[in-house]
């Protein structure tokens, strides 16, 4: 059983290793466990945040706009881009899968752009909003990085798999390589937000109100 | 002994010194999860980090997929996925598949084995520190589970084309995605770090 002891580690001037969760003095630079790089709060949290989502924000437009695979049928090559995949599945019936995409490839990473940007914004107006539904807002965000790579994966694999001499083949599209950026760069920007920012703000809050 | 640790989601530092076997500590003002203690949490993740390996190996051994249309054949190994976007002029995206989906997993597992087996059997190694740093700063990088889920998509996506055939690789892939899941999760960052520290201590 656990006993809440009503503190916070940047409280008592401790700051906790990412890596291997240790509690040390705010004052080191490194963990005196396993070496890692220790900060009170990550450093420059919102500004890196922002700087890698305002990238893949532009990384996201060519993701959608060329090709993120090219079909050549009998010398006809033809392209397709993530939202005309979705399309074309819903035209040859395999609503499911069409939904896996559209879930993966387009809500996912929109959503995850989205929350980012409100939890970033919210962090710096100093929002007293319910941070334990925040809290849960950036876990899913966190949770559900990786699951956008599905369409990257399933362009490497059909263009490994399908090539039948002239007869079908299939060809990555530029598309896939910037998609494969957004996903990356949102899971960094995931990882460079502070989580405990949301909750420093009810922190200041309860310092004014035993000061005042 | 301190027994504190400062909760990653909201920085509130929680007492997660008197668990039982089997119990785990969530944080009490935000909800994060904080660690779990299992007494034989070392020889789980061995179990499940072996059968990764040896389904690993199986997976690298045959046939991953085949696809057949109008008398044509092609076969490809688990290999040969990220081997031909490289050939259509996508290195970038072929190593990240490539580092995503075999890489790194495999590296993980690898250490996983070298960390495990010395903290079950309770012996400290000066290498077991690096080895459980590199481990915790890679498995959220792994993507086995998602390229399952890549693979089911595909075969969806051309089954109307061709006839497609699961080759005992896709299944051995499967099963090491599983694997790989549950060793990663089972071992317990907190708990792990804490006994190395001790082992390390009675060591000095």
């Amino acid at each position: 059983m656990t006993a809440e002891t009503a503190e916070t580690a940047a409280s008592r001037n401790l700051a906790t290793c990412h890596i291997c969760c240790k509690l040390a003095s705010a004052e080191l630079h490194h963990c005196p466990r396993c070496g890692s790089a220790m900060h009170l709060r990550k450093s420059d949290s919102i500004q890196r945040t922002l700087a890698l989502l305002f990238t893949a924000c532009l990384l996201y437009i060519p993701a959608n706009l060329y090709p993120i695979m090219i079909t050549e049928q009998l010398g006809k090559a033809e392209g397709s881009t993530i939202l005309g995949g979705v399309v074309l599945l819903i035209h040859h019936g395999s609503i499911p899968i069409a939904l896996v995409i559209f879930l993966f490839s387009v809500m996912v990473p929109i959503g995850k752009l989205m929350s980012m940007f409100y939890l970033v914004w919210t962090v710096e107006r100093h929002s007293k909003l319910s941070p334990r539904q925040r809290t849960v807002m950036y876990q899913v965000t966190e949770f559900v990085g990786k699951w956008s790579m599905v369409d990257v994966f399933v362009v490497a694999i059909l263009v490994a798999l399908v090539h039948l001499g002239g007869l079908l083949e299939i060809k990555p599209g530029i598309a896939a390589l910037s998609f494969a950026g957004v996903v990356i760069v949102t899971m960094i920007a995931a990882e460079s937000f502070d989580a405990r920012l949301i909750w420093d703000n009810m922190e200041e809050e309860n310092s004014d109100d035993t000061t005042s | 002994m301190n027994k504190e640790m400062a909760c990653h989601g909201c920085d509130l530092l929680v007492d997660v010194g008197g668990l039982k076997d089997g119990e785990s500590a969530s944080c009490p003002r935000c909800g994060h999860f904080l660690t779990k203690y299992r007494s034989d949490s070392y020889s789980r993740v061995l179990a499940y980090t072996m059968a990764g390996l040896i389904l690993l190996f199986m997976a690298n051994s045959y046939s991953f997929l085949s696809f057949s249309s109008s008398g044509l054949e092609s076969v490809i190994t688990l290999r040969q996925t990220p081997g031909a976007v490289w050939e259509y002029g996508m290195p970038e995206v072929a190593i990240m598949v490539a580092a995503f989906i075999i890489v790194i997993p495999t590296v993980v597992l690898v250490l996983l084995l070298a960390l495990c087996l010395p903290l079950e059997r309770g012996i400290y190694r000066p290498w077991l520190a690096p080895i459980a740093k590199a481990i915790f700063m890679s498995q959220n990088w792994a993507m086995v589970e998602v390229f399952i889920i890549g693979v089911i998509v595909s075969l969806v996506k051309i089954a109307a084309m061709a006839t497609v055939v699961l080759g005992i690789s896709f299944w051995a892939y499967a099963g090491f995605s599983i694997c790989f899941t549950l060793a990663v999760a089972t071992l317990d960052r907190y708990q792990c770090w804490e006994r190395i520290e001790e082992l390390g201590a009675a060591q000095a």
